[in-house]
């Protein structure tokens, strides 16, 4: 059979231009083989479908229609047409001619059912006939849905229809050759062969065809077969703990189940007679004891199947291995494949390890956007700003609001930015002429009465904006994400915000090193007193660099507020990360603040690359970690010199 | 004679500035000394390092009759081994009184436990009273520090090193910002502490080291200039190129 | 020779007879001893408030005495729960499920009592094993034990590390903040063995006393609370006054003099620190049976910080200003926020208390801290006539934590 599909095939793939030219006619091929069409079965059919795919494109249209129990006899006229549901009836299209023949209810015709072994055979004849079909759109779909449904008959086929004009869809043909080949070829060497041609390739289609190969079964037997590919023996008590061993051999049958103290139970209390079991009275039965004396008195007097002892256990335990065993029986091939396996793995890890380093890159940016306002105020004022989250809120919502009055994403974004910047600076340069300035000195007062603006903020937010998330939508072309494989890629948005740090980076450095400001900032923080008798007002400097620390924060809320929903909380969740941020890494220095954003990044990706099931974890060890960090550099990565050393 | 305290070749450098440089220096029991030296010569540099508020680079720092070295020792483990510090500016605890203030100082089990279960016994009252008549704050002990002049705070920061009852003591600038009666007072008081206790004065003011009457040692950039009593060393020319070359 | 510590400190009588008057008050007012003028549920809300009010204590002890703005307390304080959480939720479940299996014909053993307790508690988090923090659950004394110790332990080897590489100042404050933070994402896992955001419930039902109903049970906690709160402000009256008192202020205003007159003030820190931390437990493990549940939530960073504002309202440095600020802030907070306050009609805009108390609390609060340092107690002095301060209110100490002369009037 399988032999006369090549045929079939290869006379499909050598002759398809030959086959088109001679246009036998569907009509009559169908007249001439009506009888097998309306009975078909799978020794016979062959003959028929090779004729009717020899037609042309109506009759791989009728061949799909009959593999998918769509082929149907009117019964009025008994003319085979294929059918489709349409709204409750069926309708008609005549497979000879592709005529359209209206709806018909469902009672008209008689569908025509082939058994599997049938549409076995017609599929296969579709699939080979598509792989070599003129239009390389079909030759692709039939490559789609072959390496979807693949099975040993497709490979053959397959093979028959490697030459193709195309050279991405010829390479796609050698590809899933191979892929099937190592499923389903019947020769070892050409599988082990095909396994590492891929040589730690790291496509899913090809770790796909590993896995059933590597796939094991767990058993129980007293010898292992010469003929089985077992995987690894396991050691009762270390490799397979001792229950579930025995519940494997209960399972398979090779030894009786033990008893259950659930199961005893019941037993027990089937037979209770005169408010005794076997001889014991109920109210002793609350003692495992006394619940074993009493089975062993029911055992003894035949009422009972006898249990296994520990005992038995043990001997049956003895008695078997228990092996995992490979559903591959070739030792050769699953070695090959193993090898192949780990490579892949090894391979994908190191690619797993890139993405998980832009992922913390990117993270990094967002707490050093973060933080970097939160430094600055700390480092130049020695003022912690408990209110930082909420600037970056207020920036968030300041990006809301300019979205509900410009539609364009692009210019709203553009607008948003230096609006939230403008707003925050206004609202740091309030806290410090009304607060901070007349706690000077005092950091933990700052600390809690910058709290204090904290929550009002934070509830004046709610109070205006609603408790549910507000929508910051970022513009279409940041939608999407920079993909370089399967495994590393990364979003557009992310990219930007990295890219934001950067030019906050270096608008910081030159904000410091190259303006008058920044000189006089310097100053300030290395000696205020000093500075304050060259002219240099300290009150002004303080009042500019909050401002400046609280513009920063509400255009990182834009920032963070594009791939966050936008709620009252947007700041409480940022709040300590960008504290920890500018603690690791030192007050009164930009570097620190990076290296900090970069360690808290890096170590958060991390921790939840070892178990990334939870990420709350990962926080808690995050956190923890800190703790034990400060122990060894309580100043930080970057030890300040200035004002806030003084402390 | 043996020293109760010595210093043997210690540097330490802030940021590449060496504020002391293979500095060596020892003073014997009850030994009264003053340290002299320009801005920056190490003074208060050299108090830090033997208090433990500084480790130096290198050098070792022993003190007393087992030569014990100094650098393993924490600021409160140095103070209890009997090193007390006067600062420069009068550090008192503003918020609480006098007599509180000598109290605390007094020389007493310093564990946390020890103190929780302390109780006021009729010797440590009789002996706060003496020490605030010895700095003159007798009738001062119910008033809060905070509310003392400038030198009573002086004299009170005295009394608690007194109330410590060092072998050694370290005063920084004692004649600060004092009045010439005060002054007077202060060198009395120096002079008559050192002859129970070693006394290190550091002090930059010439006429007050002349009072003290006692061997002077001359600190510049880190080490030791000069070493004698204060004729000699004034009479030294690298001490006057020091001194007088800089003004 | 020396006169007790009440009678050297008046304002510690005046507080104890206080508390004993209102106590009695309550209870000749509650429904299950008297006129049922206060409701069950009133009742454990003083009750709830009283414990506080400890935990406010201890934390001036920590901030308004030490100097370390600890914005950790809460853990311990919930920490303290827990405990005294798990050994009622296993009683409480272990009477319920022997009843129930009771009705089986065969009497059930002990195994298979802890089997169903435990899949009773721990159903909600996909497991039926008790975990190993759950060893002593079975026993009061085990977990009144834990109540101590644990919280106890955990400010132990905080502190240690914390104290020991002289953090202090913002940066401890932070430091505290983490620890909470991170021992609250911890708790909020499932498999933490604490039922993750589940938490602990049905508190209130007291193993054994089923049969006394919660009226006169609230009652009794809130005796037990007042007793605690008495008790408690006791003992951290009595440490922060004398030598220990003096020397942990001095550590507070000038940290560096202190270690020069040969105190080790790593360990002083520690003592108050873990003091602190077991009331601040004891006060927790009074609270939540009167709560009757708690989660992880309860260790949010903001409670702790919430803590340190009752303090700062009510005056830090001083103990009754410290517990007068608990109460008084804490029970303004529930009425406005529980919607019993009325609304205020401005004509443009209608003023609803529940949206609009955080932000009035956050304000007063900033407000506070800029106008009157010494908080709510500061009334007393206006009332004892005490001068006000000579100097402009300068910092007593070089210390972050120090205090300011304007606070210091005692």
């Amino acid at each position: 059979m399988r032999l006369f599909l090549l045929a079939l095939a290869f006379v499909a793939l050598a002759l398809p231009f030959v086959a088109h030219a001679q246009s036998p006619e569907l009509g009559a091929v169908i007249a001439a083989h009506r009888a097998e069409i309306e009975k078909p079965s799978r020794g016979s059919v062959g003959p028929v479908v090779e004729a009717i795919a020899a037609t042309g494109p109506q009759g791989a249209a009728l061949l799909q229609a009959w593999a998918d129990r769509m082929l149907a006899l009117r019964k009025s006229d008994g003319l085979l047409v294929i059918t489709s549901p349409e709204d409750g009836n069926l309708k008609l299209t005549d497979a000879a001619t592709g005529t359209d023949l209206g709806t018909a209810p469902e009672g008209e015709v008689t569908l025509l059912r082939p058994n599997s072994g049938v549409r076995g055979v017609i599929s296969a004849a579709l699939a080979g006939n598509a792989l070599s079909d003129p239009d390389p759109k079909r030759r692709g779909e039939a490559l789609d849905s072959l390496s979807r449904r693949a099975d040993a008959s497709q490979l053959a086929l397959l093979r028959e229809a490697m030459e193709d004009p195309d050279p991405a869809l010829a390479a796609r043909k050698q590809r899933l050759e191979r892929l099937l080949t190592i499923q389903y070829d019947t020769d070892p060497k050409a599988r082990i062969a095909a396994i590492e041609s891929f040589g730690g390739d790291t496509g899913l289609d090809f770790r796909a065809s590993l896995n059933p190969l590597l796939a094991t079964r767990r058993g129980a037997m007293e010898e292992i077969p010469a003929d089985a590919n077992p995987a690894r023996e396991l050691a009762v008590g270390s490799d397979i703990p001792r229950d579930e061993a025995y519940a494997l051999l209960v399972s398979e049958g090779l030894a009786p189940a033990r008893l259950t103290p659930e199961a005893m139970r019941q037993t027990l209390a089937q037979h209770i007679l005169d408010g005794k079991v076997g001889g014991v009275p109920l109210a002793q039965l609350h003692e495992q004891s006394a619940r074993d004396r009493a089975y062993t008195a029911l055992e003894a007097v035949g009422t009972v199947q006898p249990a296994a002892s520990e005992a038995e256990v043990d001997a049956a335990l003895d008695r078997y291995k228990f092996v995992d065993l490979y559903a591959e029986p070739k030792a050769e091939v699953t070695t090959a494949a193993r090898a192949a396996l780990r490579g892949t793995e090894s391979r994908i890890g190191m690619m797993q390890a890139a993405d998980l380093s832009l992922d913390a890159l990117s993270l990094a940016s967002i707490y050093f956007l973060a933080a970097i306002g939160l430094a600055v105020t700390f480092g130049v004022m020695g003022v912690i700003n408990m209110a930082h989250g909420e600037f970056i809120m207020m920036g968030a919502y300041t990006g809301y609001v300019v979205q509900q009055f410009i539609a364009d994403r692009t210019i709203s974004l553009i607008v948003a930015l230096p609006l939230a910047f403008i707003v925050t600076f206004a609202a740091g340069v309030a806290l410090e002429r009304l607060v901070i300035r007349h706690l000077y000195k005092r950091p933990l007062e700052t600390l809690l009465a910058t709290f204090g603006v904290s929550i009002a903020l934070q509830q004046l937010a709610k109070n205006i904006f609603g408790t549910q998330a507000r929508p910051l939508t970022s513009p279409a072309w940041l939608d999407g994400a920079l993909t370089f494989n399967d495994v590393v890629s990364i979003s557009y948005i992310r990219i930007a915000i990295f890219v934001l740090a950067l030019v906050f980076l270096g608008l910081y450095l030159f904000i410091m090193n190259r303006t008058r400001l920044g000189l006089e900032v310097r100053a300030v923080t290395q000696n205020p007193a000093m500075a304050a008798s060259m002219g240099i007002s300290p009150d002004r400097i303080n009042m500019l660099t909050f401002g400046l620390g609280s513009g920063i924060a509400g255009i990182a809320g834009v920032a963070i507020g594009l791939f966050a929903k936008v709620t009252s909380e947007l700041g409480s969740d940022y709040i300590v990360q960008s504290f920890m941020t500018v603690v690791v890494g030192g007050v009164g220095n930009i570097w620190g603040t990076l290296a900090g954003a970069a360690l808290i990044g890096f170590l958060q990706k991390g921790i939840e690359w070892f178990n990334p099931a939870n990420t709350l974890a990962a926080q808690t060890y995050m956190i923890l970690f800190i703790i034990i960090f400060i122990q060894f550099r309580p100043r930080g990565i970057i030890a300040a010199k200035g004002r806030a050393v003084g402390a | 004679m043996t020293a109760l305290l010595e210093v043997r070749g210690i540097s330490v450098s802030f940021d590449g500035f060496r504020a002391i440089n293979n500095l060596s220096f020892e003073i014997g029991e009850c030994e009264l000394r003053a340290i002299i030296g320009p801005n920056g010569a190490g003074k208060t540099t050299f108090m830090d390092i033997v208090t433990g508020k500084t480790r130096p680079n290198e050098g070792q720092v022993l003190w007393g009759e087992g030569s014990k070295s100094l650098l393993k020792m924490n600021e409160s483990q140095i103070a209890r081994a009997g090193i007390g510090r006067k600062f420069q500016r009068p550090t008192v605890f503003e918020d609480q009184t006098v007599s509180e203030n000598l109290t605390m100082a007094l020389s007493a089990a310093r564990g946390p436990f020890s103190v929780l279960r302390w109780r006021p016994s009729a010797d440590s009252v009789a002996r706060v009273a003496e020490l605030a008549e010895e700095v003159g704050l007798a009738d001062q002990l119910a008033r809060k520090a905070g509310e003392l002049s400038h030198g009573q705070k002086q004299w009170l920061e005295i009394g608690m090193l007194l109330a410590q009852d060092p072998r050694l003591l370290l005063v920084d600038e004692p004649a600060a910002g004092m009045t010439l009666a005060e002054r007077e007072q202060t060198t009395t008081l120096l002079r008559r502490l050192s002859e129970r206790h070693a006394v290190v004065v550091v002090e930059h003011d010439m006429d007050f080291v002349r009072r003290l009457d006692c061997k002077v040692t001359v600190l510049h950039e880190g080490s030791v200039l000069a070493e004698g009593s204060l004729d000699h060393v004034t009479a030294n020319p690298e001490v006057i190129e020091v001194y007088l070359g800089r003004g | 020779m020396r006169k007790p510590l009440v009678l050297r400190h008046p304002s510690i009588l005046v507080f104890l007879g206080v508390l004993a008057v209102f106590t009695v008050a309550v209870t000749v007012l509650s429904a299950g001893y008297g006129t049922g003028a206060i409701s069950t549920s009133m009742v454990k809300t003083l009750g709830k408030t009283l414990c506080l009010a400890l935990a406010a204590v201890a934390m001036d002890l920590v901030w308004g005495y030490a100097g370390i703005l600890s914005l950790g307390q809460m853990a311990f304080f919930a920490l303290g729960g827990y405990m005294i959480g798990m050994w009622l939720m296993v009683a409480r479940t272990e009477g319920i499920v022997t009843g129930t299996l009771a009705n089986l014909p065969i009497p059930p053993t002990d195994a298979e009592i802890s089997a169903a307790v435990a899949t009773q508690i721990f159903g909600v988090v996909g497991s039926d094993k008790f975990p190993l923090i759950w060893a002593f659950s079975g026993s009061l004394w085990g977990q009144l034990a834990l109540v101590v110790l644990v919280p106890g332990l955990l400010a132990l080897v905080f502190g240690w590390l914390a104290f020991r590489s002289r953090v202090n100042g913002v940066y401890l404050s932070i430091l505290t903040q983490a620890m909470t933070l991170a021992l609250a994402l911890y708790l909020f896992q499932n498999d933490s063995g604490l039922r993750g955001n589940n938490g602990l419930s049905g508190l209130q039902n007291i193993p054994g006393l089923d049969a006394v109903g919660q009226e006169k049970l609230s009652v009794w906690f809130l005796w037990a609370s007042a007793l605690a709160l008495g008790l408690g402000y006791l003992l951290i009256a009595w440490v922060a006054s004398g030598k220990f008192g003096s020397v942990t202020r001095a550590i507070r205003d000038d940290e560096a003099r202190v270690r020069f007159l040969g105190y080790s003030v790593e360990s002083y820190k520690l003592v108050v620190f873990v003091l602190a931390a077991v009331v601040t437990a004891i006060a927790g493990a009074l609270y939540y049976p009167q709560a009757g549940i708690i989660n992880p939530a309860e260790l949010a960073p903001i409670a702790s910080i919430y803590l340190a504002v009752w303090v700062a309202i009510g005056g830090r440095g001083r103990l009754y200003g410290a517990a007068i600020g608990a109460v008084f802030v804490s029970l303004l907070s529930s009425w406005f926020t529980g919607g019993r306050a009325p609304d205020l009609n401005l004509g443009f805009y209608i003023v609803k208390w529940v949206d609009w108390w955080q932000v009035m609390l956050g304000l007063s609060f900033v407000l506070v801290t800029l106008f009157a340092p010494k908080g709510l107690s500061g009334l007393v002095d206006l009332f004892e006539g005490l001068r006000p301060p000579r100097r402009r209110g300068a910092a007593l100490g070089p210390d972050m934590g120090a205090l300011r002369e304007k606070e210091a009037v005692e």
